[in-house]
């Protein structure tokens, strides 16, 4: 456990604050028992005292006198804790005191607590021994005379000691157990709730990955704030991007047109400068469609999940296609079906499928053939594919020349028009969607291109 | 052979016109949507040069509007955009070809004549009427193999009517296709040019039919 983190300070707080709660709670139970038993404890005191005072006379010469020993032998035994001792408040002098004192007197206190207001006080010391003594105090008036006597009774508090300790053992395990209890309770507490705080990383992970748009919104009202805010700056991310590619894109396009007036400029122009400019125009135009190309990919690179219907865009394909080469008269056979989808961006099947049935048409004598049908599944966990095979009744490409073919900037051919990059943007692109193209002969008598791309289900 | 350029950036309207200029085509030019459309639909043209990223009114909107209103003339398309949604947008709204920049001047050049031939339904790119040919790539005009030198004017009128065979050409219409829309016409000048071009050429194809204006006809 990392000790930057919400989980630890949750818990090393909340376990903090336990063990001093549990301490305090442990030290007061302690004092109020150990008050109670005290309590207890005078209140017997007190009744030996009463014992006590009832033997007791008062000689002629004033002095008292103990007319029977008390039953208790405890006070008979030397040094037992427990002692009684009768002395005159003013002189000192001892009067009267148990055997077990052994001519010692009862230590006395000056924090004496009152009882019960009746002059009887209670205060805790220690005999000679070291003994624990629980002592009451009472200044008495005997027989209506004037003289007042100090009489102390003390008892063993030390025999108490076992109790006490075996209620400490018992409250300490209690609490201790309690403690735990409390902890176990604060680690399902703090799982449960920062459970919202994993899924949220969950989903942010999952927007760079492109699989969602945004956040939930129905995280926890602590957290929502958060989310949104997130969802807005994931917004404000996507429109800064958006923007910077539309603006590429608007330089790309813009900077064509200058291009075009600078090579018209030049012209036919055989000059040593000239060439210089020709040979760098061509640098800069490859580098403007590098960069547009590289726009675009990014933009798609975005957008996941969309899905293409296939049949309009062929359509519309053979039908440019068809008119841009109307001299030749090409017949379009189109056979799609009209729910095949294409898992990707319209765009990206616009250019692929553009460049395939310009590619025919450029060939063809008279003929093309576009067929679309979803590949068999191999098994069920396997993503979907389709195939989309354009034909021609042109002259084809020799087998061993087809490879070649495929190549980026490759052209085969350098009599017909074209770049070149037609085939590569095919298959670039085809390839990014785990795709790819193959080429055969087409029983047309031409080419036939195969391109297999995935399908939605 | 009469041609509109709706070019909104003025060196690249400039070197169309010069290019198309020098290769004896009459020439219009437009530097926005609003006032290309207007020339369109006004004149007759025998092929436009459209922009697609034009002031005021965009290139598809303005071949759009010509081909609502039922003008044919051939549109050849000029665009930096270069993406096939741009390319079907384009051939749908009534395009008859499309040029993506940069380009070669050669190639627009090449396919505005293909426009122009197809649109008068020749196939190849030499006309010929009789002992008469008109290289329509060189521009050049032989008569049983000589070369006849011509003035741009001349060649104009002889190219206008070898596009049209068979077909009675008015004084006007030439006009029309001869000068662009600055020039002060006057149908009477046509004649003497007709005159000229007749002695020029020295075979009698160039027929006038009373009343009605010319026509190419080959000796039988």
């Amino acid at each position: 456990m990392r000790s930057n983190s919400l989980w630890f300070r949750l818990l090393a707080s909340s376990a903090v604050i336990s063990a001093v709660l549990l301490l305090t709670a442990a030290f007061l139970l302690n004092a109020i028992f150990v008050h109670a038993l005290e309590r207890n404890f005078d209140q017997r005191l007190r009744s030996a005292m009463d014992g006590l005072l009832a033997s007791i006379d008062i000689s002629a010469n004033g002095k008292p006198v103990l007319q029977s020993q008390l039953d208790d032998t405890r006070f008979t035994l030397p040094l037992s804790g427990w002692y009684w001792q009768v002395r005159n408040t003013t002189s000192g002098e001892t009067y009267l005191a148990s055997p077990s004192l052994l001519e010692q007197l009862i230590p006395t206190a000056n924090n004496e607590t009152s009882t019960d207001g009746s002059g009887l006080f209670a205060y805790s010391a220690q005999d000679a021994k070291g003994t624990n003594l629980r002592v009451i105090h009472q200044d008495i008036s005997l027989f209506g005379k004037p003289q007042k006597y100090d009489v102390r009774v003390a008892g063993n508090f030390s025999e108490l000691s076992g109790e006490i300790t075996s209620f400490q053992h018992t409250l300490f395990g209690l609490l201790a157990g309690l403690g735990l209890a409390l902890l176990s309770a604060l680690v399902l507490q703090v799982r449960f709730a920062l459970r919202p705080l994993a899924a949220m990383r969950r989903q942010m992970n999952d927007i760079r990955a492109g699989k969602i748009d945004h956040l939930d919104e129905n995280y926890p009202n602590e957290i929502q704030p958060l989310a949104t805010e997130l969802n807005l700056l994931v917004d404000a991310n996507r429109e800064i991007v958006n923007r910077a590619r539309m603006q590429v894109g608007n330089l790309a396009h813009a900077l064509k047109t200058p291009l075009s007036v600078i090579t018209n400029e030049i012209g036919k122009n055989a000059s040593s400068l000239a060439k210089k400019l020709r040979e760098q125009l061509d640098v800069m135009r490859d580098q403007i469609n590098l960069y547009l190309e590289r726009a675009r990919r990014e933009a798609r690179a975005q957008t996941a999940g969309s899905s293409t219907e296939i049949a309009p865009v062929v359509e519309a394909l053979a039908r440019t296609v068809k008119r841009m080469r109307r001299d030749q008269k090409i017949d379009f056979q189109i056979s799609v079906p009209a729910d095949l989808l294409f898992r990707g961006e319209k765009q990206d099947l616009e250019e692929m499928l553009g460049n395939l049935l310009d590619n025919a048409g450029k060939w063809a004598k008279s003929k093309c053939r576009i067929t679309a049908a979803p590949l068999a599944h191999e098994n069920r966990d396997a993503r979907a594919w389709l195939e989309i095979t354009v034909e021609d009744d042109g002259p084809g490409i020799a087998t061993h020349l087809r490879e070649q073919a495929l190549k980026r900037g490759q052209r085969l051919d350098e009599t017909k028009s074209g770049s070149g990059l037609g085939m590569s943007i095919i298959i670039e692109t085809a390839t990014m969607y785990a795709g790819g193209m193959a080429l055969d002969s087409s029983d047309l008598g031409g080419l036939k291109a195969v391109l297999k791309l995935p399908m939605v289900v | 052979m009469r041609i509109l350029v709706v070019e909104d950036d003025k060196d690249l309207n400039r070197q169309l016109v010069e290019a198309l200029l020098q290769k004896g085509y009459v020439v219009d030019k437009a530097f926005d949507g609003e006032e290309g459309h207007f020339l369109g639909d006004t004149e007759p043209y025998d092929a436009i040069v459209l922009d697609l990223g034009l002031p005021v009114l965009d290139g598809v909107s303005v071949l759009s509007k010509w081909r609502r209103a039922g003008r044919k003339t051939p549109v050849l398309i000029l665009t930096a955009r270069d993406r096939w949604s741009d390319k079907v947008a384009g051939f749908d709204a009534g395009a008859d070809d499309y040029v993506t920049k940069p380009f070669h001047m050669e190639e627009i050049l090449a396919r505005l004549r293909a426009l122009v031939r197809r649109a008068a339904g020749i196939a190849t790119s030499e006309l010929t009427c009789g002992p008469v040919v008109l290289d329509t790539a060189n521009a050049k005009v032989t008569v049983e193999g000589r070369n006849i030198k011509l003035t741009s004017l001349e060649f104009r009128l002889l190219s206008y009517l070898m596009h049209h065979p068979d077909k009675v050409v008015s004084r006007t219409e030439l006009v029309e296709h001869l000068y662009d829309q600055d020039f002060d016409r006057d149908s009477n000048t046509v004649e003497v040019f007709v005159g000229r071009l007749r002695k020029k050429l020295g075979v009698d194809v160039l027929q006038t039919v009373r009343g009605m204006g010319y026509s190419m006809v080959a000796p039988s």
